[in-house]
């Protein structure tokens, strides 16, 4: 077999340019800790890594969104705790000044004054604001949701915000739904809703509400008919608010256990995403990581072939018969 | 049979030693031409005749050809085949290295994080509606939405002049190397008839051949002339004797099976329609496809991505109602069709008058109304592309995906291609290479032959002047 100089010199050349492009490519990996530096280096494993890169960006701004949507409740909840105050304060009240025994006029008018600082300070919870935003108005965030008079001027919009893919949690109670114990039979519900007597209500559940549906107590209008009952001394009408302020309590009562399982399904829902971003990483990282050690292995052994192609090249290319013939 | 046979019989073996030694020459010195073949004497015997009444028959020296070129065609045509492989494979490398760095994001920036950015930007706003600064932020992001749509529509048409820059010069050398080959076919004809050596010659038509197979795929058809034609394969004649026909490029308007728009095309000087198309092979073949195939497979898919996305986000933008309680509004202006969409998209007029005009709610009066924003975020997980069946990201990262399929599968067919090739060289070395130690061991053999051929003639004039010196 002939075997030629230009031969010899492709094999040199060729195993040369061979090592020295599979050691660029290491050192590329080694600069940038990454194996995948481009979408032709593994092109299915490049979009998988942009499908997590999006996931996560997803994720971040929903447990943003989650934590947001959990002041907002907690807030809530804090400020209708104080409300349930107010209303057992006037229910003592009322339990104190409608027995004959321990009340006099003089005491019920005294007591009137005191009935009417909680109607301000119920008046002032349900205007309670976080940063500029009304969080009792529904979507009117940007005026007070209840009037001096009591008069709920905001509407019924839940606030939805997503704390996970297609997960939504209201982040608001909108004041027409805790202030009334029947919102659609209020008489500020009726303008809102657009109800006339006669139709069958629904609840914002979209279930249908079956009895009388204009029994209902607004927390406002009891503490100001209580009030009066006190200035008029009329003991049968201070009776009769006991009943109807025993019904608020429970149902304010009722609203704050729904925003405490909103916000555990926050929670649960936010510790969700955290174990999901980190599977995320994991299998992200497993694509486009270089592994240093193997990285660094391996450079060593393209170098240790680099010098061998030298060597063994001038034991190839030196002698020649010339060298022979003197 | 006299002394003078003898002299002429060395004579002869003289100019056989002389024409050997400079064809070794000649070898030597063109070893690392490109497309040598090393060439060799043929010697024979001259045929004996009768010399004396008896009838003794004695050789009279030796006969020797014109060198001829030790060359195999078959492995020619295979070494030009690897060769137009080869070119084929760089050459598309090249491209395709252009336009996957259009698309790389893996180490910074681009429309799938910008994408996400924007449908989370819509989030925020869901979460607070009213705030002016979280509005101009989304117009911020939709911004870098529409400016990277560009950037990436750009890149991708700058990269397609780039090809066509490359295809004109390219279609240049093919020109100059058809009318080379021409050129050598009618001398090589011309020094067949007059029995010169074309060995050379037929080198460099060789080397000329190989070439233009690296730019274009060619049939080469030897006739009984020692004439090649060639033909661009599926294309039409090139070199018909030695007539050598002329390729032009030109820039038409209408898009002809997929080519984009006022891209180049090419054209034979004698016929009219265009053999873009049929070109298929070599460097610009490759060219044609990248620009052809995937950059206008990825404007026109970027064009679909930019339009669908547009067109949906307006579609429930306008149901919803600004700060201002205006209903109606497109948040993007609004575009006909995906034609060129990614070139054409902006924001709205509106929007970027006033960040007021984003619309979240979907009442009026309603500032803590977030339903459109949210129903906007929610296009994210929609199925709005390819006909309902893949979202708007993971229609973009296919796009990305594809070209990097296109370019490792490429990378692979390269690496094998230089095996190959490495093998092909080899054994066309093995046939026509040159070796020196070869050549030098030759140089002896011949030089020692032309000593004894000069010992002889100096025998036979010996044997002269012994005879002369008989007449004395």
């Amino acid at each position: 077999m002939r075997v030629t100089e230009n031969t010899n010199f492709n094999i040199v050349r060729d195993s040369i340019n061979r090592t020295k492009g599979k050691m660029e490519d290491l050192q590329m990996q080694a600069a940038t800790q990454k194996k995948l530096n481009a979408p032709g280096d593994d092109p299915a494993g490049a979009a998988r890594v942009l499908e997590v890169r999006t996931d996560k960006m997803n994720n971040d701004q929903f447990q943003v969104n989650g934590r947001m949507a959990e002041t907002f409740l907690n807030h809530s909840d804090h400020v209708l705790s104080e409300l349930s105050e107010i209303i057992l304060r006037a229910k003592e009240i009322a339990i104190s000044q409608s027995s004959a025994a321990s009340a006099t006029s003089e005491s019920r008018l005294g007591v009137a004054e005191e009935v009417s600082q909680l109607y301000q300070q119920a008046i002032g919870l349900a205007n309670k604001k976080i940063g500029d935003r009304f969080i009792f108005g529904g979507f009117k965030i940007d005026q007070a949701p209840v009037d001096s008079d009591g008069r709920y001027q905001g509407d019924d919009g839940q606030a939805m915000v997503e704390i996970s893919r297609d997960v939504f949690v209201g982040m608001n109670v909108p004041g027409i739904e805790v202030f009334n114990t029947n919102p659609q039979g209020s008489e500020d519900g009726r303008q809102l809703y657009g109800v006339s007597e006669g139709n069958r209500a629904l609840t914002s559940d979209g279930l249908e509400i079956p009895q009388n549906f204009s029994d209902n107590s607004n927390v406002f209008d009891e503490i100001q008919a209580l009030r009066i009952s006190l200035l008029t001394s009329d003991i049968e009408g201070t009776r009769n608010t006991l009943d109807r302020l025993d019904r608020l309590y429970n149902h304010v009562v009722s609203t704050r256990s729904k925003i405490g399982s909103r916000v555990n399904g926050i929670q649960n829902t936010f510790q969700a995403l955290e174990r999901h971003n980190l599977t995320n990483s994991q299998m992200s990282s497993n694509i486009e990581d270089a592994d240093m050690v193997q990285v660094m292995s391996d450079l060593n052994k393209e170098e240790t072939v680099f010098r061998n192609a030298l060597s063994s090249s001038r034991r190839l290319i030196q002698p020649t018969l010339m060298d022979f013939l003197k | 049979m006299g002394l003078s046979d003898v002299s002429n019989a060395a004579r002869t073996g003289l100019n056989a030693a002389k024409a050997n030694i400079s064809t070794t020459g000649h070898n030597i010195a063109n070893a690392n031409t490109e497309g040598f073949s090393r060439q060799r004497i043929h010697q024979e015997a001259i045929a004996p005749r009768k010399t004396t009444i008896k009838g003794d028959y004695i050789g009279r020296g030796v006969n020797f050809q014109p060198p001829e070129r030790i060359n195999d065609e078959y492995i020619e045509k295979q070494v030009r085949g690897g060769a137009r492989d080869l070119a084929h494979f760089e050459e598309k490398g090249l491209s395709l290295q252009h336009v996957e760095d259009i698309f790389n994001e893996m180490n910074g920036d681009g429309l799938n994080r910008l994408m996400s950015r924007l449908f989370n930007e819509f989030r925020k706003l869901s979460n607070d509606p009213n705030s002016q600064a979280v509005r101009e932020s989304v117009r911020e992001a939709s911004k870098s939405v529409v400016n990277d749509f560009k950037r990436v529509h750009k890149e991708l048409e700058e990269s397609a002049h780039h090809i066509d820059s490359r295809i004109t010069s390219h279609i240049k050398e093919v020109n100059e190397l058809a009318s080379q080959i021409a050129e050598l076919n009618s001398r090589i004809r011309v020094n067949e008839i007059s029995k010169n050596v074309t060995a050379d010659l037929n080198d460099q038509r060789d080397v000329a051949l190989k070439k233009l197979m690296q730019l274009t795929d060619i049939t080469t058809t030897l006739d009984e002339n020692d004439t090649v034609n060639v033909a661009i394969r599926g294309a039409g004649p090139l070199v018909t004797g030695v007539t050598a026909e002329k390729l032009h490029v030109d820039r038409t308007k209408e898009n002809s099976e997929g080519k984009i728009e006022n891209a180049l095309d090419i054209y034979a000087d004698y016929k009219p329609a265009p053999l873009t198309n049929k070109m298929t092979g070599g460097k610009i073949g490759a060219l044609l496809q990248v620009r052809d195939e995937t950059i206008s497979g990825a404007m026109k898919r970027l064009d679909e991505l930019a339009f669908n996305l547009t067109r949906s986000i307006n579609q429930i933008h306008r149901q919803g109602f600004t700060r201002n309680g205006a209903q109606g509004v497109n948040f993007f202006k609004d575009l006909p069709d995906a034609h060129r969409a990614s070139e054409f998209l902006e924001i709205s007029d509106q929007v970027l008058n006033s960040s007021d005009n984003i619309a979240a709610a979907a009442q009026a009066n309603s500032p803590g109304d977030n339903r459109i924003s949210i129903a906007i975020s929610g296009l994210q997980g929609l199925r709005l592309m390819d006909e309902g069946k893949t979202t708007f990201d993971d229609f973009y990262n296919g796009i990305v995906s594809d070209v990097g399929v296109l370019k490792s599968s490429n990378n692979a067919s390269l690496n094998q291609q230089r095996n190959i090739n490495t093998q092909l060289t080899k054994m066309r070395d093995q046939v026509s290479g040159v070796s020196m130690d070869e050549e030098t061991a030759n140089l002896l053999q011949f030089q020692h032959a032309y000593d004894a051929s000069a010992k002889v003639i100096q025998v036979a004039e010996k044997m002269l002047d012994s005879i002369l010196e008989i007449m004395k």
